[in-house]
């Protein structure tokens, strides 16, 4: 009795009921043709405009070298006192420079300095890069509800889109190497600075803004007296977080050819060589957590007088 | 009050509705149905349905109302912070709502300031960067105007907070800041939404007494806005009051208080004490002639036939009250002080409450006297008695 | 559907209830990362499961960690392609320990392996074809980040022939020749680097292997580095990663083996017969790459259409009543 109208339907489908039980596909050689277009045209695209696209791309490749080399080149001790440097000029804590002493001595003792210094190299265009293009996105999303409804499922994409997906078309287009690695990166580790900058603005109290237009603010005084300084410890947090996935991606990138600390984890997975993963492993993390808590003692000290106010 | 002055701001036929299609629900808005159920059939928010009103240079021109009545809306047109649904905002004859995006930010930056509800202050900003803020947009340089936002800071009673942050400061402080702010740019019009609201109830007496002391120098437009009619009755030349978006009565405090124009004004003005809540100013009858005379031979060549009596001024002031009986009992060699009735003068400002005493003490009416000394008007008992007395 | 399998099911189990099938049981086949060894990987589980009645389970594996895995834990039990020049030594110990099995040549030419240079540029300057024209030329191969130096596309990192071929870089001196031992870090990235050139008809200098698609698609030209092949020396030497002098030589080439666990041997002799008869030559196996790469087939769909297209080849590999019941399979493709 159970079965009957399964019978019905049955007969109400006589022709080829297999579509209840297997999903109706498309078949096997439309598919294929389909991949097949869309593979070749990509390969026409490729071959006419690859080279310009590489030259596009060529000051960035000169910059990053260069900044690679001055990072290689220089005498590790000056780095690391420019460095430190930097780090006290941000954070102003000595607890925090040494600490960071301790992290690139132990680096360096171990045989990882010029890997670090390349990891550090792209990780720090990677951020500007991030930084640079993110925020204008992130306002631009803040400003209009239909740029944000474009641009937040791209943002999903980016972030859950296997890495490996658009490394290789890029690879076909730029070649292996440093480019490539950086836009990679950045198309994982950009999300989260656009994302967080347009909650930040969009979080921006009202009132607070309402007064900036009744004073007679233009536009422009509104977006950079106002909304982005108001915004900015919630822009400080998305920058931190790219910084972090831009770190997470440095095993990734190295499988296509970026130098760095990934390349001897990338080894080490391969030869199961686990003392040379962990070392290699462990300068990463040190690496984040000098960026992490760098970036947020900085942030924390440039908004010191805006604690307590609506927008914290 | 003086109702010769010229209108400053005209609002004609102001609506605004909150929604996505306010177009669209206009028209059943015009035709009257009530807010509930514009919301319930529709989904739009009725703020605002037929203003008119019009505001009066120089004066202090009260909005007021319950909770959700409409008053932050309907102050946010007058800079156009929200535009309205339909209707014309004309200041100076002009209707901002045809100005270029250019032109409406001279507009703001020139003519009117603004206290907000919530202060709206720039915590990122120090509270001198924040009271400097109008002028530094208008892009005059910090050290032009810091000795301008120092000398208000001061006038607020906060001078030494210049390099704190709003966030360091009380919100009593942080509204006198807001204050500062919107005197610094020497715009004509002041709008201030719930300034004080936030105050304790001492400090908010203390700010509105500072209000009307700067007002009696300033002469500025204001447009004040409060749910509280004991402070609309005390700072407001004339009143307006809102209920639901609509406008149910216009008129002077004493208009208010004695020809209330419907329940919702009447439960209003029952709950007032009035001798607490009118200031002399509500019920003073402006434009008294003087007496000026040093000596009795001045009193009696210049004294005005038709008064039984006139306040007496001479280079230092008020000296007091000089009847017609008096005059005629004087020779020339008589001090003119000596024979003076001393009649205390009172403040436009002052409670209804402080003066009712000095009243009942004389058979005169009260001189009222502004800070520099000069006279502007007089207080009558009997108007006094007919303020007082419920209807 | 359900009844139906299980009806074949029994069918089969009653048909075939001698005791070789019964005791095949579970079987693991390592599915490496490249074309040839997934489709081989396919075929392998294809013949199994329905002319040996073994239950196969195709596992992700790579050259190293999959000969590591099978001499430490015993699994999985197959690795149909393996590139023994890679992991000579662990091989042998575990040939040793009897814990591995070489069943047969996978590849029966063997894998060719070497430095390889695009066709166009040879047909350009004839010189190109050897080490000492490549030297030379050095200029002719920059190196993208660093026009100084010329670049020289290693093998991926984790890969046998990464020590290999840095041995051979180090004894061709190409370094003070200017060039530099870039790593391609993934399989994907030495073939996007190559197709990339390719298709613009750039330079390139590189370690690849055949057979592979890549080289069935664009014809390159393996560079003779003029000493020929030393096989000892490669095998005690150049594929060591302690190898401290190491010496030029052609890469002899790399046998292919089907290995198995010495417990799958004993396990299912009947099925182990069949790994070792599994064998492809190199011009069959480019022919099938190539109809991978043009049809954009994995491993699965080309097993399959293997078993549909080519019964001349693996009817050789089965006996006559395998074949009859992988016929019956294959119907119901
Ligand atoms: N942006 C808006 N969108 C939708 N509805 C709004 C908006 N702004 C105000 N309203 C509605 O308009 C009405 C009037 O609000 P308004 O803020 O003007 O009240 P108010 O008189 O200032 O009250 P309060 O004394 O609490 O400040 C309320 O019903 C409110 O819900
Ligand atoms: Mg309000």
């Amino acid at each position: 009795m159970a079965q009957y109208p399964v019978l019905l339907f049955e007969i109400l489908f006589m022709i080829d009921s297999s579509w209840l039980t297997e999903f109706p596909d498309m078949s096997r050689r439309d598919l294929l043709a389909i991949r097949q277009t869309l593979d070749g045209a990509y390969r026409t695209f490729s071959r006419a405009y690859g080279q310009s696209i590489e030259d596009f791309f060529n000051p960035l490749l000169h910059f990053l070298i260069w900044f690679e080399n001055l990072l290689i080149q220089t005498p590790w001790w000056i780095v690391l006192i420019a460095i430190i440097g930097l780090v006290y000029a941000a954070t102003r804590s000595w607890k925090l420079c040494t600490g960071v002493l301790i992290s690139f001595l132990a680096i360096g003792y171990f045989g990882m300095w010029e890997d670090t210094m390349r990891t550090l190299s792209i990780i720090t265009v990677c951020t500007i890069l991030s930084i640079c293009i993110g925020i204008p996105i992130g306002i631009l999303m803040a400003g209009s509800d239909r740029a944000r409804s474009i641009i937040t499922p791209l943002l999903d994409i980016m972030q859950t889109m296997p890495a490996f997906v658009y490394l290789i078309p890029v690879v076909m287009l730029l070649g292996i190497g440093k480019i490539p690695g950086v836009i990679a990166v950045v198309i994982y580790a950009i999300p989260p600075v656009i994302r967080l900058t347009n909650l930040g603005i969009r979080l921006v109290n009202k009132e607070t803004l309402e007064a900036a237009t009744a004073y007679g603010a233009t536009a422009t005084q509104r977006l950079f007296g106002v909304q982005i300084p108001l915004a900015m410890p919630t822009i400080m947090a998305g920058i931190n977080q790219t910084i972090m996935m831009a770190l997470a991606m440095v095993v990734v990138a190295s499988m296509i050819g970026v130098k760095g600390l990934g390349q001897p984890v990338l080894k080490s997975i391969t030869n199961q060589y686990f003392t040379l993963g962990l070392l290699n492993g462990l300068a990463i993390v040190a690496l984040a957590i000098i960026f992490d808590r760098v970036s947020q003692t900085y942030a924390k000290r440039a908004q010191r007088h805006m604690e307590g106010s609506d927008n914290g | 009050m003086d109702n010769n002055r010229e209108n400053l701001i005209e609002i004609e036929g102001l609506y605004q509705i909150f929604g996505e299609q306010p177009d669209d629900v206009l028209p059943k808005v015009k035709a009257g149905a009530s807010k509930e159920d514009v919301l319930a059939e529709t989904g739009h928010t009725v703020g605002l349905r037929d203003i008119n009103l019009t505001v009066k240079r120089g004066e202090i021109f009260v909005i007021m109302g319950l909770s959700g009545s409409g008053k932050s809306t309907l102050i946010r047109h007058f800079n156009r912070l929200i535009d309205p649904t339909a209707g014309k905002i004309k200041v100076e004859g002009e209707n901002i709502m045809e100005l270029s995006p250019k032109d409406l930010i001279t507009f703001r930056r020139h003519k009117m300031a603004m206290v907000f509800q919530h202060f709206g202050l720039m915590p990122h900003r120090s509270v001198l960067d924040n009271v400097g803020y109008g002028l530094s947009i208008k892009g005059e340089k910090k050290t032009d105007w810091t000795p301008k936002a120092t000398q208000w800071l001061d006038t607020v009673g906060l001078s030494g907070y210049e390099e704190q942050y709003p966030s360091q400061l009380s919100g009593g402080q942080q509204q006198r800041v807001g204050l500062a702010r919107a005197l610094c740019t020497d715009a004509e019009i002041l709008l201030m939404d719930e300034a004080f609201s936030a105050l304790d109830p001492l400090i908010r007496s203390e700010m509105q007494e500072q209000l009307i002391e700067l007002q009696e120098n300033l002469h500025k437009t204001i447009i004040f806005i409060t749910h509280d009619l004991d402070e609309a009755l005390r700072l407001g030349d004339r009143i307006a009051v809102l209920k639901d978006g609509k406008l149910v009565q216009i008129g002077t405090p004493v208009d208010i208080m004695l020809h209330p124009a419907d329940d919702y004004v009447k439960a209003f003005a029952s709950d007032v004490n009035r001798a607490r809540a009118l200031s002399v100013q509500t019920v003073m009858t402006a434009n008294t002639e003087k007496l000026e005379a040093n000596s009795v031979a001045e009193a009696k060549a210049n004294f005005p036939q038709d008064k039984e009596y006139a306040f007496v001024f001479n280079s230092e002031g008020y000296q007091g009250v000089l009847s017609k009986q008096q005059i005629a009992t004087l020779n020339d060699e008589n001090s003119l002080k000596e024979v003076l009735h001393p009649v205390p003068s009172v403040r436009k400002a002052n409670l209804l409450q402080k003066v009712i005493p000095l009243s009942l003490n004389t058979r005169f009416d009260l001189p009222v006297v502004n800070k520099a000394g000069e006279l502007t008007g007089r207080l009558e008992a009997r108007k006094l008695a007919d303020v007082l007395s419920p209807d | 559907m359900y009844s139906k399998s299980l009806i074949a099911g029994v069918f089969t189990l009653a048909a075939t209830s001698s005791f070789a099938a019964s005791s095949c049981g579970k079987v693991e086949i390592a599915d490496m990362n490249w074309n040839s060894a997934s489709f081989m990987a396919n075929v392998d589980k294809f013949i199994l499961d329905h002319g040996y009645d073994c239950d196969a389970e195709l596992v992700p594996g790579d050259t190293m960690p999959t000969s590591t895995s099978m001499i430490e834990k015993g699994q999985p039990d197959i690795a149909p392609e393996m590139w023994t020049n890679a992991v000579s030594e662990l091989i042998e110990r575990g040939v040793k320990e009897k814990r591995l099995s070489i069943a047969g040549k996978s590849l029966s030419d063997g894998g060719e392996e070497g430095f390889w240079v695009p066709k166009y540029m040879v047909d350009k300057d004839p010189s190109l074809a050897t080490i000492q024209g490549i030297i030379k030329h050095a200029k002719e191969f920059p190196n993208p980040e660093n026009s100084a130096i010329s670049a020289f596309y290693g093998c991926p990192a984790g890969w046998g022939c990464q020590i290999s071929g840095g041995n051979l870089f180090t004894a061709l001196n190409l370094k003070e020749a200017g060039f530099e031992l870039i790593d391609p870090g993934s399989a994907a990235g030495l073939s996007g680097s190559l197709s990339r050139a390719y298709e613009r008809q750039q330079p390139w200098f590189g370690y690849y292997w055949a057979p592979t698609a890549i080289l069935g698609k664009y014809p390159m030209v393996k560079v003779d580095f003029g000493s020929g092949v030393d096989k000892e020396h490669y095998m005690k030497c150049i594929s060591n990663n302690s190898c401290l002098d190491p010496k030029v030589t052609m890469y002899p080439p790399s046998p292919v083996y089907s290995i198995t666990t010495t417990e799958f041997e004993k396990r299912a002799p009947q099925a182990y017969a069949y790994t070792v008869n599994r064998s492809f030559t190199n011009a069959q196996m480019n022919t099938l790459l190539a109809w991978m790469e043009d049809n954009q087939a994995d491993g699965e769909y080309a097993a399959e259409n293997f078993m549909l297209n080519h019964e001349e080849i693996w009817s050789k590999w089965v006996s006559n009543d395998v074949k009859a019941k992988l016929d019956k399979a294959i119907d119901n493709l």
